[in-house]
């Protein structure tokens, strides 16, 4: 190029430069215009909401509350709502299940435990256009003051528990407000999981709801499951304080593991180690020694067993039972049956609410029993298993397979979920098992079952120190290690028997659930340790 | 096996003379040797003869479909059944049940070669299969217990119970 070209060319360029830079310039120009024009009018609309709040003093988040003043306000139930309170200004605390904004209009429903309420923030002369956006904008499971009128339905509200009312709020503020990502939604948790996996929708796994026990234990399920749970230990003293026993409370530090070596949980205690004990079976037993005839205990039971099952758990509630009998261990069968029976009673009786909600998410078919209640024997049981076609040997102990299609059988056969196995073979009990009197091969003792699997192991013990000596020696047990427990039977023994149930698997199986960690609050295994 | 079967299907036909049997390869493939031509070999073959020797030819089928639904059962056996893999015996059971729905017999409503011919095929699905497993395949199950009680039939076989009622009544166990 020469020159002039060249100089043409630059003066092209910056002709062209200018061109550009002038065409940028007014870009930019074009840019700040529409950013004042925007916070102009950002301005001017929050002008116009903070000068047109009227409602501004009837909402917000309150302040946090530290006991500052002690308020003489009634806070009611939402279980209580009903069409007896229509037209009445109340206030009540609830948590903000769902909250909806349509228009002009804030749906909100709140909840507590397992009942809910429908609630609704209309724009009018008691809420501003800035109230209802603020109730719409409140994150789920906040905890809310509401003050409110209650209003009659016409038609009922199908989706929450008082179908019946409608609170129409007057002033609402936010006493907790929770993170706004959950880690899981309650209505996935209820969901039960065939309604899952055909609409599409999520339902959350049972590691996740482990994990965020806190939230899962909220939903309408988890609350009826241990109020029913509360219930079950609650028939359990009461039946057992009416036939007058005594509760007891007995060590869980012990030196000597009680049920045999392999699954315990070993503690160092000061210079030494201990063991958490894996049933109170010999401190029952010392009890009964010491002139208490009937006792029960509830309390926590430790076993080491690495089984990752859907009935076990490392920590469990044990609910135990041992009584000095007259003649016979019947009588000590027969108690605990009652025992069973009066609780099967009372949960059909005063429980039918959770029973039901429970079912909403599991559904299963109610527990049937007979009264008297149903006792076979352990050979009658062989008999029905081989007639089925099963192979097992006369000594040999049931697996849990057929101890399943046992369950079946019986329920087939008897038209009954619960019934008790007499006279087990006694070289699959522990030493501590009376043998029969007329044939050696068998014991004086028996297993409850519940829906075909076990949920309590029992017999009559051995109450003379010398046989006990003999059965521990047989079993190959170190006397050192249980010599407190042989010697509190030197000094005057009853004839006694007993047995004992887990709180989480009865709970489980009388709701037809399939895992026993849905009826452990915070249930340990040998893969969690928390919550 | 293979032979056990073919002396219990002998026993069934009434053939007087038991013939005397050998086996070919490692498949244990049996061969009858004949007086008059070439062995025979192989299972479907063998018993297609004995039951022409025994002058029972309606046990084939009677027309000519009924006796290509009873070769099509004679070659499943061979081929699908015989050295099934576990995850086989799933699908198996599924059409089996779905195939016997209508029908009494593997033919239909007659009793032919095909039904003991798979009899002797399946039994050893069946004695392993829990009962839970036998109410779901209920045809099968049916099938199987009339055959199993067929006489002359069961020789060599144990039996395999089957119960009478229903134990697994609702969906959820």
């Amino acid at each position: 190029m020469t020159k002039e070209e060249v100089q043409g060319a630059t003066e092209e360029e910056q002709q062209a430069q200018s061109k550009k830079g002038l065409k940028k310039q007014q870009k930019e120009a074009e840019k700040a215009a529409k950013k004042a024009e925007k916070q102009a009018k950002l301005a001017a609309e929050q002008q116009s909401t903070e000068e047109d709040d009227f409602a501004k003093d009837r909402y917000g988040v309150s302040a946090m509350v530290q006991s500052q003043q002690k308020l003489d306000r009634v806070l009611v139930r939402v279980q209580d709502l009903t069409p007896e309170n229509a037209d009445q200004l109340i206030w009540l605390r609830a948590r903000v299940h769902t909250s909806r904004a349509k228009g002009k209009q804030c749906f909100l429903v709140l909840r507590q435990q397992q009942f809910n309420v429908q609630a609704l923030v209309a724009v009018g002369d008691r809420a501003s256009k800035q109230m209802v956006k603020f109730a719409a904008n409140i994150t789920k499971e906040s905890i809310v003051d509401v003050e409110a009128l209650v209003r009659k339905v016409e038609q009922k509200i199908e989706s929450c528990s008082q179908q019946d009312v409608e609170l129409h709020i007057e002033r609402i503020f936010v006493i907790s407000q929770a993170e706004p990502r959950l880690p899981l939604q309650l209505e996935d948790a209820v969901r039960p999981d065939g309604e899952g996996e055909e609409e599409g929708r999520a339902t959350v796994n049972q590691d996740t709801k482990l994990d965020n026990r806190v939230i899962d234990l909220r939903t309408t399920t988890s609350q009826a499951i241990f109020r029913l749970q509360s219930g079950v230990c609650q028939l359990f003293r009461d039946t057992l304080t009416k036939k007058g026993f005594v509760e007891i409370q007995t060590p869980k530090i012990i030196s000597a593991a009680s049920e045999g070596g392999a699954n315990v949980f070993t503690v160092s205690y000061f210079k030494t180690s201990a063991y958490l004990a894996q049933s109170p079976q010999l401190y029952k037993q010392m009890c009964i020694c010491a002139d208490f005839d009937k006792v029960f205990c509830v309390g926590p039971v430790f076993r080491a067993e690495d089984s990752n099952t859907h009935r076990h758990l490392t920590e469990f509630v044990g609910l135990d039972i041992e009584m000095a009998f007259s003649y016979h261990y019947h009588e000590v069968i027969d108690s605990i049956t009652d025992t069973m029976v009066q609780i099967f009673k009372g949960l059909r009786d005063n429980f039918q609410t959770e029973i039901q909600t429970v079912n909403k998410q599991y559904p299963s078919e109610p527990f049937k029993f007979l009264e008297p209640t149903l006792r076979l024997e352990y050979t009658e049981a062989l008999a029905m298993l081989h007639e089925a076609g099963v192979e097992m040997g006369d000594e040999d102990d049931l697996s849990t397979p057929n101890e399943k299609l046992l369950g079946r059988l019986v329920k087939e056969k008897y038209d009954t979920d619960f019934y008790v196995l007499d006279k087990y073979p006694l070289a699959v009990r522990p030493f501590y098992t009376m043998p029969d009197p007329n044939n050696p091969k068998y014991s004086n003792s028996y297993d409850m079952f519940m829906r075909g699997e076990e949920i309590l192991s029992g017999a009559q013990r051995v109450h003379d120190a010398q046989m006990l000596t003999d059965r521990a020696i047989h079993h190959q047990i170190d006397l050192e290690k249980i010599k407190a427990y042989i010697d509190s039977f030197r000094y005057g023994a009853p004839p006694h028997g007993g047995g004992g149930i887990g709180l989480e698997r009865v709970c489980m199986l009388y709701l037809g659930l399939h895992n026993v960690r849905q009826t452990s609050m915070f249930p340990r295994d040998p893969k969690r340790l928390t919550p | 096996m293979a032979l056990r079967e073919l002396s219990s299907l002998e026993k069934y036909l009434g053939l007087k003379k038991p013939n005397k049997y050998s086996t070919q390869a490692d498949k244990k493939i049996p061969v009858l040797q004949n007086n008059n031509g070439p062995p025979l070999v192989g299972l479907v073959t063998i018993a297609c003869h004995l039951v022409k020797e025994a002058k029972r030819p309606n046990l084939l089928g009677d027309s000519a479909e009924s006796r290509a639904v009873v070769h099509q059962w004679l070659e499943y056996r061979v081929t699908k059944l015989d050295g099934c893999t576990k995850e086989d015996i799933k699908t198996i059971l599924k059409d089996l049940n779905l195939y016997l729905q209508d029908k009494v017999y593997m033919a239909g409503n007659q009793f032919t070669l095909a039904d003991p011919f798979m009899y002797y095929g399946i039994h050893p699905l069946i004695v392993d299969l829990a009962i839970q497993d036998k109410e779901q395949y209920v045809n099968v199950t049916r099938w199987f217990d009339h055959i199993q009680h067929y006489p002359g039939i069961r020789h060599h076989l144990p039996p395999v119970v089957v119960p009478r009622n229903r134990l697994y009544t609702s969906k959820h166990h």
